[in-house]
């Protein structure tokens, strides 16, 4: 720290002063250099890139760039980047904005959406974008060969299901039409609110025709790629970074203000913080800062963190005595302390959540939390036949290998055989083997979780219905079924909601899944990029990010440590 | 030496089938397959990808069409990247790890050969010991843990170098000395204990005896043999760091063929693990030639017949 | 420690000119001699006294004992070694960890030691088609994907300390059989050799007395070296599943956990690391101090 730093520092800042001494502590190194380009309150270098282009790590390499077979967060941010859907995300909500289409209808059933094309849409190398390319693009996620794996999003339209499944042939008599070439019309079999969310979503994107019958498979490729994003794909090197440019054909292209973006494939967790704190890159996104360092990077005035739409979970395997038992699995639900994990374990960076749904559904007000009652869950041990524990069988928690899993599954170890006394073991096993098992059933209690598609609690409520691929439990309950299928007949939301509620609680009340913490994003932002926010999906349009070099004077003065 | 060339060379494609077809069978094996994913993924769906990929047809189908594929240096496509070919995959990958390599192998025998002859020269004195400790340090600390320290203090503290990435020739010097340092360690350590056995032979003894500067017995007839050891190491080391170290490549975000391996391992992307282990068996398999080679050269009486 | 050492020793105290036990208590004699050596042996005999009966001290607590409230805290009078992020005494799991790791360390080193040199010097001695053969196996060993290798054992046999040895033994003692070769090439034409076969002697006995005792300076220090290696080895394979599973620990994984939050918690690689390389120190030296005691030509300074 030098005087000159000290000297900007205001209340509030000390402690983000003394991490850094901290950790400059911890690598015996003197603090000096990049005097200009770093503050106390700020994690590492905060001197804005040379050109006007947005550095971020994408994490994981994508497995492809094709939106309409894609499936996936890194995958998902690179179509985004690179293709506009009818509707566009608001940066902030998630709530549809208009994208290539301007305005849309819907009829009072429910059941139809008329889209508008905006006039002169146009593909990245010149030639026009049409209805009918929606409607190629839309058939193209639905036919069998494209095998995609996000299919099941497009169920909700007309015959899309029979016709994905291949069991009906015919694509025209799927519910999608271009009567021109500036109208698009999807009919729909039941209503379904969250459509105009899905129409934002990188698989419902139009891809172009003519390139792909062009290349085949290698279209994606730098170079024979065309699209219609507000950035064109310049450059990709597998496990490095994408280069992305401006795209000057975008119907908006005189608000884009970045000339390009970088995407860095770094999986790391720590190597991307590393890279974040010494100003190779200027957005950390969620997920890429390890656990152990959020209390840490927590005090800086570039951390932002909120809400996920996701909840961590054990799966119980219900086909596997004693554990078909609706007692013993509530007795092992009610035993956890969820308060102690995430105040004292995970610092506060997790809020702990005691039922399957996440919460901000908009007209879902889901059932009350699985409680921590050790005396309750002793009771419906004995009742289930172990008094005391006593007899019950030695059993394993199963998590795929990682740090943080372990660690949860090291505390509900602790607490398992604290309150019930029954023997539970851990178990890790490499990415491949646990998916194996989980699908196969060959487990005891194996960690979940689940991110939501879209913004309706039925993207989490489907996973436990009987025969889902994602139930992995062998859970099945005819009348939680019933309470589904009738909840998507439905058309008023509050009953629909009412309904769904009640199916959570009985799922709640016999505990396939036990509910562990709500998922947050914690992100790093350096605070000359703009446009940048927390969102409850985690997704990120970043067509309208620009870089403020002078972003010193616009802020506001009583910041203190918050963004 | 002709005839021993030429066999060798002819016995490199009977291993390779056997490292091939064994691998084709032990990844087949293992649980789970190249298109699980934690969102499950649609029956038509994975019916659809595995037609694709004649993963539906009988195994020894499969088999054989891998191995009429393998032999012309064909593996196709990746599974978990479709778009891309496993050839185009494993000769970016291998660029970046040869040459990341390449310097880190240098340079360890650059440090660790001088080191061990000193030490073993000035045997249980000073220079021996500080020599010693010096190369046992870079063994004790291991790569995973040099790499992030290496990190924390250099980019991180003083900001003098890139913590990671694979970009200019700065970014290259943290990388090349974490993968060093162990090697340095092995290097050193079997090039003094080679040169101990040697310097107390007979025919060291009759080139002192005959009057030759101890620096040149040292250099021209003592470590010839002294460095044997180190050069059996070599084979199969120099195999292993030239094709990438996992957790070097992961600390510094290099694009890497350990890292592609490892990664491909885990999502059982079968063809590109095929694809890399029979490169890499190739590689081995050449050097390994070259270690025998390098024998008949350091020490004439080696006969390889 | 030296248990590990043994078989060369004895076998070359067969092979010796005078009666064996005069060439034993000989080779003792200067090792005790060596005080680095002896040093060596005598803490790494103390750290195995110690990790074998950790569970029994009373200064150890519970390695498993969580205090979440607490979480990770640097040493201190109540915890020696400092606690992670579980509120876990490190001191305890670093006893603990010693356990496993001591244990591994020296039993995948034998199976390394005992395989790798019996392969190379009868590859090397034989030559030709036998050692073509031999080392092609060692090729193929090398080549397939050890990540498989470990997973199936997984799929198809229980998860046990027999199976970790094996999947440690696995690979480990290819580079030995290799360097045993070379050397065992350049050895077998030299004149004592000659010497030997011309006595009459046969194959076996020219192996066991003549060509292993002369490869010993390279595989002892081979032999010393790959101690670490297993010992990292094993935070591998827990990785995999196959070695220690949680809430026990090994200094393999304590290590490997501990580089992820080098710059937040360094006590918890600093303690684990420090075992890790003293163990490592003091094998070396003991290494060394044998090779000296044992080298045939040595003797001549020896006596």
């Amino acid at each position: 720290m030098t005087a000159q730093s000290r000297s900007h520092a205001r209340p509030g800042v000390r402690l983000a002063a003394a991490l850094v001494l901290a950790l400059a502590a911890a690598a015996c190194a003197p603090e000096r250099d990049a005097r200009d380009a770093r503050d106390a309150r700020w994690f590492g270098s905060i001197r804005p890139p040379a050109a006007n282009v947005l550095r971020f790590n994408n994490g994981t390499e994508p497995e492809t760039t094709d939106p309409s077979v894609m499936s996936g967060q890194p995958d998902g941010m690179i179509a985004r980047i690179l293709f506009e859907g009818l509707t566009e995300y608001d940066p902030q909500t998630l709530l549809p904005v208009p994208g290539q289409a301007y305005r849309w209808e819907t009829s009072a059933d429910g059941l139809t959406y008329t889209f508008h094309l905006r006039p002169n849409l146009v593909w990245s190398d010149g030639s026009p974008l049409t209805a009918h390319d929606f409607v190629w693009s839309w058939r193209r996620v639905l036919s069998p060969s494209t095998a995609s794996r996000a299919a099941a999003l497009m169920y909700p339209i007309v015959n899309a299901e029979a016709f994905n499944k291949g069991t009906l042939a015919d694509s025209t008599r799927l519910g999608l039409a271009a009567p021109d070439d500036s109208t698009f019309v999807v009919t729909l079999r039941a209503p379904t609110p969250w459509l105009l969310f899905l129409t934002s979503y990188y698989t419902f994107v139009p891809v172009p025709r003519a390139c792909i019958e062009k290349h085949g498979a290698r279209w994606t490729e730098p170079g024979k790629i065309v699209n219609n994003g507000a950035f064109s794909l310049v450059s990709h090197r597998q496990n490095a970074k994408y280069v992305f440019a401006k795209n000057p054909k975008y119907w908006a292209a005189s608000e884009v203000k970045l000339d390009g973006i970088e995407a860095y494939c770094v999986d790391d967790l720590n190597t991307s913080t590393n890279l974040y704190k010494a100003g190779v890159i200027d957005w950390n996104p969620s997920g890429y800062i390890p656990s152990p360092f959020l209390p840490y990077v927590r005090g800086f005035a570039d951390y932002t963190t909120g809400e996920f739409q996701a909840t961590y979970f054990y799966g119980v395997n219900c086909t596997r005595p004693p554990f078909d038992d609706p007692r013993v699995r509530r007795a092992l639900n009610m035993a956890i302390d969820r308060e102690a994990i995430a105040r004292d374990l995970l610092k506060g960076t997790r809020r702990a959540w005691g039922r399957l749904t996440p919460s901000g559904y908009p007209g879902y007000d889901g059932p009350p939390h699985v409680p921590f009652a050790p005396d309750s869950a002793r009771a419906e041990l004995a009742r289930a036949g172990f008094p005391g524990g006593r007899g019950f069988p030695k059993f394993t928690i199963l998590f795929n290998t990682s740090e943080d899993h372990r660690r949860i599954a090291e505390a509900v170890q602790a607490m398992w055989k604290r309150e019930l006394n029954v023997p539970v073991e851990l178990q890790n096993m490499e990415w491949a083997s646990f998916q194996q098992a989980s699908t196969t059933l060959r487990y005891d209690v194996a960690r979940r979780s689940w991110i939501g598609d879209y913004l309706d609690p039925s993207t989490f409520l489907t996973l436990l219905t009987t025969g889902n691929g994602n139930n992995r439990s062998g859970w099945s309950d005819p009348e939680y079924d019933r309470l589904l299928r009738e909840s998507e007949r439905e058309v008023d939301p509050v009953k629909r909601a009412a309904l769904l509620r009640t199916a959570e609680a009985r799922a709640l009340a016999s505990s396939p899944f036990l509910p562990i913490y709500h998922y947050s994003t914690h992100e790093l932002i350096k605070p000359y990029v703009k446009g940048i926010f927390h969102t409850a999906l985690d997704v990120h349009p970043l067509s309208r990010v620009w870089i403020d070099r002078d972003w010193r004077q616009h802020e506001p003065i009583a910041s203190g440590a918050r963004r | 030496m002709i005839a021993f060339l030429v066999r060798r060379v002819l016995l490199v494609v009977p291993t390779l089938f056997v490292i091939g077809s064994l691998t084709f069978f032990l990844v087949r094996l293992a649980p789970g397959g190249p298109f699980q994913s934690e969102k499950d993924v649609p029956k038509a769906a994975l019916e659809q990808m595995q037609r694709a990929y004649g993963l539906d047809r009988p195994l020894g189908e499969q088999y054989v069409r891998f191995l009429s594929h393998a032999a012309v240096g064909d593996f196709g496509p990746s599974y978990k990247y479709p778009q891309r070919q496993v050839r185009d995959i494993i000769a970016e990958g291998f660029a970046v790890s040869a040459e990341l390599g390449g310097w880190a192998l240098l340079l360890a025998v650059l440090i660790g050969v001088p080191l061990g002859v000193v030490a073993a020269v000035k045997q249980n004195r000073f220079a021996d010991h500080a020599a010693m400790a010096f190369a046992l340090a870079g063994v004790s600390i291991p790569n995973f843990v040099l790499g992030p320290a290496l990190v924390l203090v250099f980019s991180l503290g003083l900001y003098w170098l890139p913590p990671a990435l694979w970009t200019g020739p700065s970014s290259r010097v943290l990388p090349v000395l974490t993968l060093a340092a162990a090697y340095v360690a092995y290097i050193a350590r079997l090039t003094r204990a080679g040169m101990l056995e040697v310097l107390g032979a007979d025919f060291v003894r009759t080139a002192r005896a005959k009057g030759l500067a101890e620096r040149t017995v040292v250099v021209r007839h003592a470590l010839r043999l002294g460095v044997l050891p180190v050069v059996s190491y070599l084979g199969p080391a120099a195999a292993r760091i030239l094709m990438g170290s996992i957790v070097v490549e992961q600390i510094f975000a290099i694009p890497g063929l350990g890292r592609q391996l490892v990664n491909a391992a885990f999502s059982r992307d079968y063809t590109l693990v095929l694809g890399i282990v029979l490169f890499y068996a190739s590689f081995l398999l050449v050097l390994n030639l070259v270690v025998d080679v390098l024998y008949t050269r350091l020490d004439p009486r080696v006969e390889l017949s | 420690m030296s248990v590990g050492l043994n078989p060369p020793a004895s076998v070359l105290a067969e092979e010796a000119a005078g009666p064996p036990r005069s060439l034993w208590s000989d080779a003792w004699r200067r090792l005790r001699r060596n005080r680095a050596a002896t040093l060596a042996g005598a803490f790494l005999l103390v750290m195995c006294a110690i990790a074998a009966v950790a569970p029994w001290l009373p200064f150890v607590q519970d390695p498993a004992a969580q205090d979440l409230a607490l979480g990770a805290v640097g040493p201190s009078w109540a915890h020696w070694f400092g606690t992670d992020d579980l509120g876990r005494d490190l001191f305890a799991r670093v006893l603990f960890g010693g356990r496993i790791s001591m244990l591994v360390g020296v039993v995948g080193t034998l199976v390394s030691l005992v395989v790798g040199v019996s392969w190379g010097a009868i590859a090397g001695y034989f030559g030709g088609r036998v050692d073509e053969a031999m080392m092609r196996v060692v090729d193929v060993l090398y080549s397939l994907p050890y990540l498989f290798l470990v997973i199936l054992l997984l799929v198809f046999f229980e998860r046990s300390l027999v199976m970790l040895f094996v999947a440690l033994g696995l690979v480990q003692w290819l580079t030995m059989a290799r360097i045993v070769r070379g050397q065992v090439l350049s050895l077998k034409s030299r004149t004592f050799v000659e010497a030997a076969r011309a006595l009459g002697a046969s194959d076996g006995a020219i192996i066991v007395r003549h060509l292993v005792p002369n490869t010993l300076g390279p595989v002892i220090v081979y032999t010393t070296l790959t101690v670490p290696a297993v010992i990292l080895q094993e935070a591998f394979l827990s990785f995999l599943g196959l070695g220690v599973q949680p809430p026990g620990a090994s200094w393999g994984t304590l290590v490997s956990d501990g580089a992820r939050v080098l710059a937040i918690f360094p006590w918890l690689v600093l303690f684990p690391g420090l075992a890790l390389s003293l163990t490592l120190l003091a094998f070396n030296f003991l290494g060394d101090g044998l090779r000296d005691a044992l080298d045939p030509q040595g003797r001549r300074d020896g006596n």
